[in-house]
Formats: C-alpha cells, structure tokens, sequence
C-alpha cells in the first residue's frame, strides 16, 4: 500500500513534469508544495472518516489500559504513587502508551519498504534512472508532506484523547530540556523510520519478493519497538541486547524520554547513538540504492 | 399452452442517492437523503413460447441487461408481474433457479486461478447433476465448442474467447429449459463471435431450449433470431421480425442509379437525399412513397442505363431509432 | 432435466468441494502459503512472549480472578482456536461478499439453487489460517500438563469438560462469524469502507482478555455493552473458563453466563442472517 499521492504523483510525472528546467531549489520546492496539498486534499476530503479512524486507533489502548490495570491490582497496588514495574507505575504505563502513538505516528511509514521494492519489480524505477531526479529524496519528501498533512488534522482528535486521559500524566508537563530532547527524538525517530523502511525497500534490487521478509522485520519491529510494553520490562539479558538495536527509537524511547525514564546523565548519550543510526541508515540508503542502479537490468515494465 | 416466460408491466426504477465518500458521509446519508428516481424499465409487456430464441436489441441504458436481470430474479421490481416457466424469477426457489441460466459476457464466475474443470466439478455439486449426466454434459459441450484441450488450463491462462467459451458450457452444464444470454460477444474478435453465434444456434435448435439473448451487434442477431425485440427508454419498442423492422421503422429506400451521360447533372438533389456520388454511380435516398414519382422524372429527364431500389442497411435504421428515442 | 432427483444440493458434499478448491489453490501458490503460516505463528509467539514477561512479574491478572499463569496460556490458546477458526472460515469471504456488492459480481451467486448465505460464506477457505490452531494446541497442552502436574490443586478436566468447550467454542466461532457477516452486509447500504473492517478488528481485541479486567470505573458499562448488547465478550471467555476453571469452586455466575452464551448464540445467527437477507433486498447489481 504506497501511499495514494506518492503513487499518483509518480504516475502522473508530477516530479518529472518540467524536467528540462534546471533542478533547481525553486522547482523543488514547487513540487514538494504539490504533493502537500495532494495529502492534505486527501486528508480533508474524508476528514470525518479520518477523524473517526484516528479515533478508534485509540481503542485498543483501552484494552491495554484495562489489562495493566488488572496487573497492577493484583500487585496490590494501581495508584500513582504505586508499585513500578521496569519504572513505570499504572498511570507511567497508560501515559507511556498514549505517547508511543504520538512516537508512532511521527516513525511510522506504511508501504514505504512495500512501495519501493513493488516500484522496482515492475520496472518503474527506470523513470528514475534515466531523469536527474532522486527516488530517495522524493519519498522523504512526499512523506514529510504526508505526515505534516496527518498531524494537521489529526491534532483534534489527539488532543481530545490527551485532554481526557490527562490525569495519567501525573508528573504532568516535563521540563524544558526534556521536551526539547522530546521533540528531537520525535524527529529523529522519523528520520530513522523512514530510512530504515527505504534500506529495506532497496533490498528489492536483488530479491524480487522483500514483501515476505519485510513482514517479519515489522513483526520484529513492533516488538522490540516498545510498542506493546516499555521495553525496561525485559529480563536483564535480553534488555540489554535489544539496547543495541535500533527500533527502540521507534516507539520507546521518546516516550521513556517525555515521562522522564531516562536518567539525565544517559541522555546526551542516547540521543547521540540515535543520531549514528540515523546516519548509519542514510548512508546504508545511499549506498545500496547506487549499488542497486548499477545492478539493475530492468525487471518487469 | 402459456407463455414460457411471461411478463406484464414490469417495472424498475432506481432511487439514486448522491454519491457519498467516506463512512462519515455515507452515516449522515441514512438521514439525510439526496435523491433523483432513475427509471430503468418502465412497464415491459412480453411473452415468450417454448423453443424460441428473441433477441433484445436496444441502445445502452435501454433497461435490457435489467429486464435479463429481474428475469433471473438477481433484483427485485418496483412493479408488475413476470412468470419464468411458471415460477416468479424474485422469489429465488431454488426449483427455478436450477432451470435456468445466464450468462453476462465479459462477466467471470469460474474460479480465476483454477482449471475450468474444478469449477465444473462445483457446478455439479451446487446443481445436483448426477455424475453420468455430469460427464456426457460436459463432453457433449466440449466437442462442440472444441475446447476439451483447455480444461486442465487456469482460467486466467485463456484467451477472452476461451473463457468466454467456458462460461457458456459452465452454464449449460445443469440442461436449463431458458437461457438468458446479455452480450456474450461483447469484446470478442470476429472468430470467436462466429464460433459462439454456430455453437449457440446449433444448440438451441437441438435442445429446443428458449433463449433470451441480448446484444449490440447486429451479426449476433441476424444469425441466430427470428424475433426481435428492441427496447429503448424502458419500454418495447417493436416485437416482431427482423424485416419487419425496415418496414416499420425505415420511412426511406437507397435507390441507386447509373448515368450514361458523359456530365454529371447540377440538380440531382431535387431527386431526393444524395448519399454518395461515384459517377456515373450515385445513390439517393428517397421517401418511399416518393420513389414512383422521383424514378419516374430521372427516366423521363436523364438518360439512366440501371436502377436498383434497395433497404437501407438494418444498422442504420436500428441506430437512427435509438437516436429519435433518446 | 432428467434424472434429478433432490431439489436443494448436498451441502456438506458443496463444502467437500470448496474446501478442496481452495486447497488446491493455496498449494499452487505454495511459497506464500508457508510464508504466511510462519507470519500466524511468529505473530503468536510474540503474544506469548509479552505475556512471559507480565507473568515476571505477578502470579496472575486481575485480584482473585484465577487467572494464574497456565490459566491464562489456556486462555490465550482459545483465543487462538477461535480467531484462527474464523480466519480460516470466514475473513476473506466476508471481504469478498462486500466487493461482490460493490462490483454486481453478487449476481453469479444469487443465480446459484443454493442458499446464498451458505454459498458467499464458504467459498474460500484460507488454510494457512489454522497455523494458529496449531499453536493453540501446544500452548494448551503445555498449560494443561502444568496444571495437571502442579503441587497444589492440582487439576484435570474432565472428558465432559472437553466436550463443552468445544461447544462453547464453536459458539464463539458463531458469534463472532454474525458480526462479521452483519458488518460485511451493510456494504449494500453504506459502500466499501475500510474504517469498516478497521472497527471488526477494534471490536474483537475486546474479547482477547478475560472479562474480569473491565470491572472497574466506567469498564462496567463497557463489560455490559459486550456482554449483553454485542456479545463478544462471551466468545473466548465462556469456553476458556470451562476448560481452565479459574476459580475452584466456581463462580455463582458461570453457569448462567453459559446459558446466556447459548441465548446470545442463537439470536446472533438469527439477527445475523436476518440482516443479510435484507441486504440482498437492497442489492443493485452493478450497471453492465
């Protein structure tokens, strides 16, 4: 599922349109305005289904909410001042979950990995090959109008469920340098979701079917993401090894940060080794993509 | 005897809501409702004997592919009345609906991936053919549509020809007494066309079946129907012969005349219509009841060496129909 | 015409024959049909392992509910025999019944001398869906050994406790295939809508959990809605308290939740198929 704007911009040669012009800011920018408004046209004209799915994207927090809180109480304690499981009492934990959907929806990246490796098995990429125009770049920026049209509208009904769960978040607002650290984990958390997903996606220029291999990643991904449960909860050995491993930042980690899980003194540090993944997941974009284009014979079209 | 099919004042009308996006605007739809009544058959009065094979011809939005369609009981009518072999085609018996068939072109029921076998095999299971009949059926079908090869081939492997072919005999494997048949050339190269209209003329005279047919082209009709019946704004238009409708409809002849003068005249279009001139050839067309008079002044004025007064094509005067009905 | 003998077909030997379609077709695309056994299983041990990880931490969910480890693994096990039941069975017919509406193709299947409710439900039958059922069969027997070789209270179902979870289970599957069937038939009215399907999905996660967890605040109201108004909350909670009998001895209230659980079976496939045939009222079939 690519989204429907980065397909019909494509299709319809939106980037490509002009392509005897210099490739230059100004063209650039005029093209990236274009996809925008495709998104956001798509996001308003079924604003009132959106609003009603982004909604019951909520419901299965319930269901959480009401599981730990069973967990808790059987532990004898769900208050805020409560017992702590890896850190987090009952009202850390619904918080917790309330923020990794705000860390979701800056990391997540639906059909981006799908997207690319469908695009070169049908042989779409020679568009790309032969016209001085970057398939990564593109995306990045497609997407980043998609996620800005998203967060537009889907502020009323984030804001409404935050509004009525605020008695959660029982520390309240965090300080400043932690909501500073919040919102550069937040960027950063796409940055590296979207290059992660795009490094994958490129695997499809030497195996024609990634969709099965992707799928696992996800799995894995919304494991060890933090989605399901703070990742602190993990028994020590495994914690430590997931520690290493980049999904943390996908959920976790600028949840952990907003509530205050993480220590100052490990701060810096952590957001420093974001930083390297996401560099390391740009470079390895790059790379396998230009590796990719050289390899390339022309499948499918 | 009566009518093997049976219909009176059949009538369909839609109720077409503004078109709504999103589950949002479809829920405020329930309430609030935006409408226009599309009616797509307006009273249609038919009667249809045992063994005949009628074609229905009409423009597109006629109301024919509804009336195959209430006929089979897939939709129900507004109002009036209709009898298929004595059962009403809405009530959806399972008695009726294993007596009859239909058969949409371009319109695929077989399993996609599968062999057209495996869907046979179903059809045998669904229809309650006993497995003797089931196989003399099936091979009877096969040979006269020359496709026993392709029985073990995907479905989707074939050509639209072939699944088409395919349709038909997952159709007739049940022996219905009526079939109903909407477009099933449609989008079919010549050959194939002509294969279909000899399979299914030489069928429906075997089987003295009664089949409902209707298409666009002419050559489907021409080969297989002596009754035609042409529907056009909902209602039936004409029911009768194919001749019959030159007759009816056409209020002029082509009269074509050879000149053996050297020059060709200035005047000729006071003989009537010209359609096309290649001296000394030049063909006219003239209201009938004028061609006495017309042919007797050319004779007297010019010097004509041929005449010949013909129909003008049924095409033409089927489309000029539909034009004056829309 | 001649020779026939029965007016309505054999449906069991029409189930034989999809059945065996479908097999066919899943092993003609056999890579994607292990691929997506893996994807059931490896999705499912996922599950478990968030579970090992609660079960770090506290001897069992929710205060004197029962719900100790083994319980909850049977718990969870039945979840699975439903939800890869109605997988299997059941998801893609009812995608597919709300695309035969929107495209006219619903058409083919009314002309069928066989009940279209059969014949749309059937269909398909996606057998890499009963992977899960699979796994459910380890998980509930390793949990079963556990409470059977436990040090205190010690337990073993009994043949009819089996019996009736079984029952029960089929119940589940039936309750939740009335939902699905209700949800695909308001496609006639409302068009294809994806937020739809999204709500199945929403809905159903409700039943995953024993219900004792919605008994506080305003969880009541939600205990109540999905109890007795859209009953999923009976689905895998009535079987699983059969088999895994939490509480020694049983609750007061079990036996009339049974009950209730057949009650709201029965009028689920009635309300169910109700609402299809009127959806097959309003069809329009599609233009030509």
């Amino acid at each position: 599922m690519q989204l429907a704007s980065e397909e019909s911009a494509s299709k319809h040669g939106v980037y490509t349109s002009g392509t005897h012009l210099p490739n230059t800011l100004p063209r650039r920018l005029m093209t990236w305005w274009m996809v925008m408004r495709i998104a956001l046209e798509e996001r308003l004209a079924y604003r009132g289904d959106f609003a009603l799915g982004t909604l019951m994207r909520f419901l299965p927090i319930i269901t959480q909410i009401f599981l730990w809180g069973a967990v808790f109480s059987s532990l004898g304690d769900d208050s805020a001042t409560g017992k702590k499981l890896g850190g987090y009492n009952f009202p850390d934990m619904v918080a917790y979950f309330l923020l990794t959907m705000i860390a979701r929806a800056f990391s997540s990246m639906p059909g981006l990995a799908g997207g690319i490796a469908s695009q070169i098995r049908q042989g779409e990429i020679k568009r790309y090959l032969i016209q001085p125009v970057d398939l990564v770049g593109f995306l990045l920026l497609s997407r980043l109008a998609h996620k800005l049209a998203y967060y537009f509208v889907a502020t009323v009904p984030f804001a409404f469920v935050f509004f009525l769960c605020r008695g959660y978040f029982a520390d309240g607002f965090p300080p400043a340098h932690l909501f500073v650290a919040f919102v550069g984990s937040l960027v950063m958390g796409f940055l590296l979701g979207f290059f992660l997903e795009a490094t994958i996606g490129m695997i499809g220029f030497w195996f024609l079917e990634v969709s099965s291999l992707l799928f696992i990643f996800m799995l894995f991904s919304f494991f060890l993401s933090g989605h399901m449960f703070p990742l602190t909860l993990l028994p020590e050995g495994v914690l430590t090894v997931v520690n290493f491993l980049p999904f943390k930042y996908l959920a976790y980690f600028p949840a952990a940060i907003f509530l205050g899980k993480i220590p100052d003194d490990e701060l810096p540090m952590e957001l420093a080794i974001e930083a390297v993944w996401v560099a390391f997941f740009i470079i390895a974009c790059r790379v396998m993509y230009s590796r990719g284009v050289k390899r390339y014979s022309g499948y499918g079209g | 005897m009566p009518p093997i099919i049976d219909v009176r004042e059949l009538t369909k009308s839609y109720r077409v809501h503004k078109k709504r996006e999103g589950l949002m605007e479809s829920v405020r739809g329930l309430f609030h409702r935006e409408y226009s009544d599309v009616q797509a058959v307006r009273g249609i009065n038919l009667q249809v004997e045992q063994g005949e094979f009628v074609a229905f011809l009409g423009p597109n939005g006629a109301g024919k592919t509804t009336t195959l369609k209430l006929l089979s009981g897939v939709i129900n009518p507004t109002s009036g009345h209709a009898t298929v072999m004595g059962f009403t085609p809405w009530e959806r018996k399972n008695e009726y609906r294993r007596r009859f068939a239909l058969v949409m072109g371009q319109k695929n029921q077989l399993w996609w991936d599968l062999p057209a076998q495996e869907s046979y095999l179903l059809h045998q299971q669904i229809y309650g053919v006993p497995p003797d009949q089931f196989t003399a059926t099936l091979n009877e079908l096969t040979e006269l549509l020359d496709v026993t090869k392709l029985l073990g081939q995907p479905v989707r492997e074939l050509s639209l020809g072939e699944r088409m072919k395919m349709e038909l005999i997952a159709a007739l494997l049940h022996s219905p007494d009526v079939l109903f048949l909407d477009e099933p050339t449609i989008g079919l190269d010549v050959i194939a066309q002509h294969n279909i209209q000899q399979f299914l003329r030489y069928y429906q005279e075997k089987r003295k079946i009664t089949v409902l047919l209707t298409s666009h082209y002419m050559k489907d009709v021409a080969a297989l129907c002596k009754r035609v019946v042409i529907v056009a704004g909902g209602l039936v238009q004409y029911d009768g012969s194919l001749a019959g409708i030159i007759d009816k409809f056409s209020g002029n002849k082509i009269v074509t005349l050879q000149f053996g003068i050297a020059d060709r005249p200035s005047d000729l279009s006071r003989l009537g219509t010209l359609l096309d001139t290649n001296w000394p050839k030049v063909r006219i067309s003239i209201a009938r009841a004028e061609i006495p008079r017309v042919l007797a002044e050319a004779l007297r004025d010019y010097t004509i060496e041929d005449v010949s007064v013909e129909d003008p094509p049924l095409e033409d005067v089927i489309a000029d129909l539909f034009h004056q009905v829309a | 015409m001649a020779g026939r003998l029965t007016i309505h077909p054999n449906y069991w030997k029409v189930f034989l024959t999809f059945a065996s379609n479908s097999l066919i077709r899943d092993m003609t695309f056999r890579a994607n049909f292990i691929f997506q056994c893996i994807s059931s299983v490896a999705w499912t041990a996922m599950n478990v392992g968030f579970y090992l990880v609660i079960f770090q931490f506290t001897k069992s969910i929710g205060v004197g509910t029962g719900w100790q480890q083994d319980e909850f693994f049977l718990f969870l096990a039945t979840t699975w025999f439903i939800n890869s039941i109605v997988q299997a069975f059941f998801m893609s017919n009812a995608e597919e019944f709300s695309e035969l509406i929107r495209t006219g193709g619903l058409d083919f299947a009314l002309l069928k001398p066989i009940d279209t409710q059969f014949l749309i439900s059937f269909r398909r039958i996606e057998w890499s869906a009963l992977s899960n059922f699979f796994a459910g069969l380890f998980i509930a027997g390793y949990s079963l050994y556990g409470m059977a070789t436990r040090e205190t209270d010690a337990y073993v179902p009994s043949i009819g406790m089996f019996v009736l979870y079984a029952f029960f289970v089929m119940c589940g599957v039936a309750i939740m295939y009335s939902v699905m069937i209700c949800l695909a038939a308001t496609s006639v009215w409302l068009g294809r809508n994806q937020t739809l399907y999204d709500f199945w999905f929403y809905i159903t996660n409700f039943s995953r959990y024993p219900m004792e967890i919605y008994n506080r605040g305003w969880g009541t109201a939600l205990l109540g809605l999905f109890t007795f108004v859209m009953p999923v909350l009976v689905v895998v909670n009535v079987p699983a308290r059969v088999l895994a009998m939490p509480l020694h001895p049983r609750a007061w209230w079990e036996v009339p939740l049974m009950l209730w659980a057949i009650v709201a079976t029965i009028a689920s496939l009635a309300f169910s198929r109700w609402l299809f045939r009127k959806s097959l009222l309003s069809y329009r079939s599609a233009s030509s």
